[in-house]
């Protein structure tokens, strides 16, 4: 029933010479829930490796069993908002169906809820229920970092490569205060001696590398 | 399905402004170091505080470099180069007009608001700078811009369009493919275009309506046409029952002074020993007014009588013209009849669809025909009628006008049955509703009026078919 095809405007075809000499390059084909299933699948990956990390040994306290389920929800919760980005809201949902109607309010509560708000802050709330541990702490905060990053990356269908790089000096600073806070928070449980002053040294290294890494020029 | 879409022809250009904010990476960043600071204190744990370092540092390089480059184009220029104040975005579509189903692209492309884009690094080309040769143009800059502000479309498809391709994009550039599903005139939705700072904690938003496209119903297959027995003296290319200067053999007679020497017909000549001539039918066009009744749409959206209607009048229109007649048209509805004399040419193909776009339903006075100009409806035209028989006036002004001589043919384009329920007064209601249609029907057959049902699926020679054999008497 398709087989003629409306003529282009006169003015239109007028000022196709001009346009299409920059046309733009066509959007791939609809994935869905298929596409840069890579970022999202390692934003999951990240936010469970944090959980897993920061839960164990699993403590038997009813205030760390809470924020061990509460971060397990959000992420999940994240995890299920990325997927489902590329699913459009219906202008008007007023006729659909009870059970479509249902599957639209649970998206809206995905995409309103800030799940990786919630997440960071259950970890990090899980991981003070354990006694000082500096560099299981640090590494923590990396592994944080890099979920909050990936999310954006899944969301925002960024390329990776150029963002880390741009970002590269700024991150690698970072992880010197990560190393900084790690270092500083062994001190006290340090004997006095030279391991403490080994770790005093490696601290202040560490402030001095990332002002270098950070004061541009 | 993009690729063969052709170039886009741009339908608007417009410079909008930038709205910065703070972007929900950033805002994750920041709930980041404020816990960790807060446990940090609470728990006295410096670990807790080295966590907050890294998205602090995020956080401070933006707004460092935010704050650098606004004091820096205070100097030069009233916007700042890291976050455009204002942008120029153009807008491009394949096709403005399309049938239902058919593909169509629309094409966006984003420029920094002095007409450059974006992409171009701003210490490194200033306004009056040319370009130097070997140096990429600014098409060529379009990675760069992606890198810089990692512009990112989102289509928000409006009702009724379908999307064809991704609806989020990122890049410069991008062409969203879409088609829409019913007839009528669509708006298409809108694009938001969201630019990122260097450290993508900033965010700019700007969202464009996108223009609209007039949908036209898919026409339905016709490839023969009823013609009538008594056709008016005009030239065309149907065979009529008189001897003109056809191209078709009629017969032979005697032969008179004057006729062409050409037509003698030799071997009739030579058996009956006098002169004999071949003579030739008249071609002739006629004239067909194709009647859309609009006042009832029963059934699914998309196959609705009102949608079987349009598209069966549209590919009516198409099959007369195509045979060089004259079609005209007139749409019933609440409102009134809308009508356009019959016209020859392909252009009128549009101008009939245009009119049954204007279609709608919706309670108002009723149309009466008799009021239609003489040019609407002409004497011994051809009427197609496209109706699900529903509505009792537009019945009866069939009726009053096969009692009047019209030549008429109704293609019944009602697919929808009423709900089936097992309450017997529903199935009762049910039964009575179908014997007053059947009554209908029979009315207008008892008259000599042909009603030909039709699914909108099949073609519509189907059920023309013993009516496109032979010509049409038009009885009174």
């Amino acid at each position: 029933m398709k087989e003629h095809k409306l003529p282009v405007e006169a003015d239109a075809a007028a000022a196709a010479p001009t346009a299409s000499a920059s046309a733009p390059r066509p959007a791939p084909p609809r994935a869905g829930v298929a596409s840069a299933i890579g970022s999202r699948l390692a934003a999951l990956l990240l936010g469970a490796a944090c959980i897993a990390w920061t839960a164990t040994p699993v403590l038997p306290g009813g205030l760390a069993k809470t924020a061990l389920t509460v971060a397990i929800v959000a992420v999940t919760a994240g995890a299920l908002r990325l997927a489902t980005a590329d699913i459009p809201q219906p202008e008007d949902a007023y006729f659909l169906p009870g059970y479509l109607q249902a599957w639209l309010t649970f998206l809206a509560l995905l995409r309103t809820l800030a799940w990786e708000e919630t997440a960071a802050v259950a970890i990090l709330w899980l991981e003070i229920q354990h006694p000082l541990r500096p560099w299981h702490t640090a590494a923590l905060g990396a592994g944080l970092l890099a979920y909050l990053l990936t999310t954006h990356i899944a969301e925002s269908g960024a390329d990776a490569g150029p963002l880390l790089r741009r970002q590269g000096r700024v991150l690698a600073a970072g992880a010197c205060l990560l190393a900084v806070g790690a270092g500083f928070a062994m001190i006290p449980a340090s004997a006095p001696g030279a391991g403490s002053a080994i770790l005093r040294v490696l601290a202040a290294v560490a402030v001095i590398a990332a002002a270098a890494l950070v004061l541009p020029g | 399905m993009s690729a063969d879409l052709g170039a886009s022809s741009q339908v608007r250009a417009e410079e909008v402004a930038v709205s910065w904010r703070p972007s929900r990476h950033a805002r994750r960043l920041f709930t980041l170091a404020a816990a960790a600071l807060l446990l940090a204190v609470l728990t006295r744990n410096a670990a807790l505080a080295g966590v907050a370092g890294p998205p602090l540092l995020l956080l401070g390089m933006a707004r460092a470099g935010a704050g650098g480059a606004r004091a820096g184009a205070g100097r030069v220029s009233v916007r700042s180069p890291g976050r455009p104040d204002r942008v120029s975005v153009r807008i491009g579509l394949t096709a403005t007009r399309v049938y239902e189903g058919e593909p169509a692209a629309v094409d966006v492309r984003v420029q920094d608001g002095a007409g450059q884009d974006t992409a171009a690094p701003p210490s490194a080309l200033p306004a009056s700078a040319t370009v130097p040769a070997g140096r990429p143009g600014p098409a060529e800059r379009d990675d760069h811009l992606d890198a810089r502000h990692g512009a990112r479309w989102t289509l928000e498809p409006g009702k009724g369009i379908e999307p064809g391709s991704a609806t989020a994009v990122n890049g410069p550039a991008a062409r969203f493919t879409f088609a829409a599903s019913r007839w009528g005139k669509r708006a298409l939705g809108t694009v938001t275009l969201t630019l990122h700072d260097r450290w993508r904690l900033a965010e700019g938003r700007v969202t464009f309506t996108l223009p609209s496209v007039d949908c036209y119903p898919s026409p339905a297959v016709q490839r023969t046409a009823v013609v009538l027995s008594k056709l008016p003296n005009r030239l065309g290319e149907h065979r009529a029952r008189v001897p003109g200067d056809g191209t078709e053999f009629m017969g032979v007679r005697e032969f008179v002074p004057g006729d062409r020497q050409r037509a003698i017909n030799w071997p009739a000549s030579t058996r009956r020993g006098r002169l004999q001539v071949n003579t030739f039918a008249a071609e002739r066009s006629q004239d067909v007014v194709l009647l859309v009744d609009a006042t009832s749409d029963v059934g699914k959206p998309g196959e609705s009588a009102l949608d079987l209607g349009l598209r069966g009048a549209a590919g009516a229109a198409r099959a007369y013209l195509d045979a060089r007649d004259r079609v005209g048209v007139i749409t019933y509805q609440w409102g009134g009849a809308h009508w356009l004399a019959p016209s020859l040419g392909r252009r009128q193909v549009y101008k009939i669809i245009d009119v049954l776009l204007t279609a709608d339903t919706g309670y108002a006075r009723g149309a009466v025909f008799s009021r239609l100009p003489r040019a609407a409806l002409p004497p011994g035209s051809l009427v197609v009628a496209f109706s699900p028989l529903l509505d009792g006036r537009f019945v009866e002004a069939l009726r009053d006008m096969r009692e009047r001589g019209v030549a008429l043919i109704v293609v019944d384009v009602l697919t929808a049955d009423p709900p089936a329920r097992r309450l017997f007064a529903d199935v009762a209601a049910r039964r009575i509703w179908r014997m007053e249609q059947d009554a209908i029907r029979f009315s207008l057959r008892e008259l000599g009026v042909p009603v030909l049902p039709w699914d909108g699926v099949t073609a519509l020679d189907l059920p023309l078919a013993p009516y496109t054999r032979r010509p049409l008497m038009a009885r009174r």
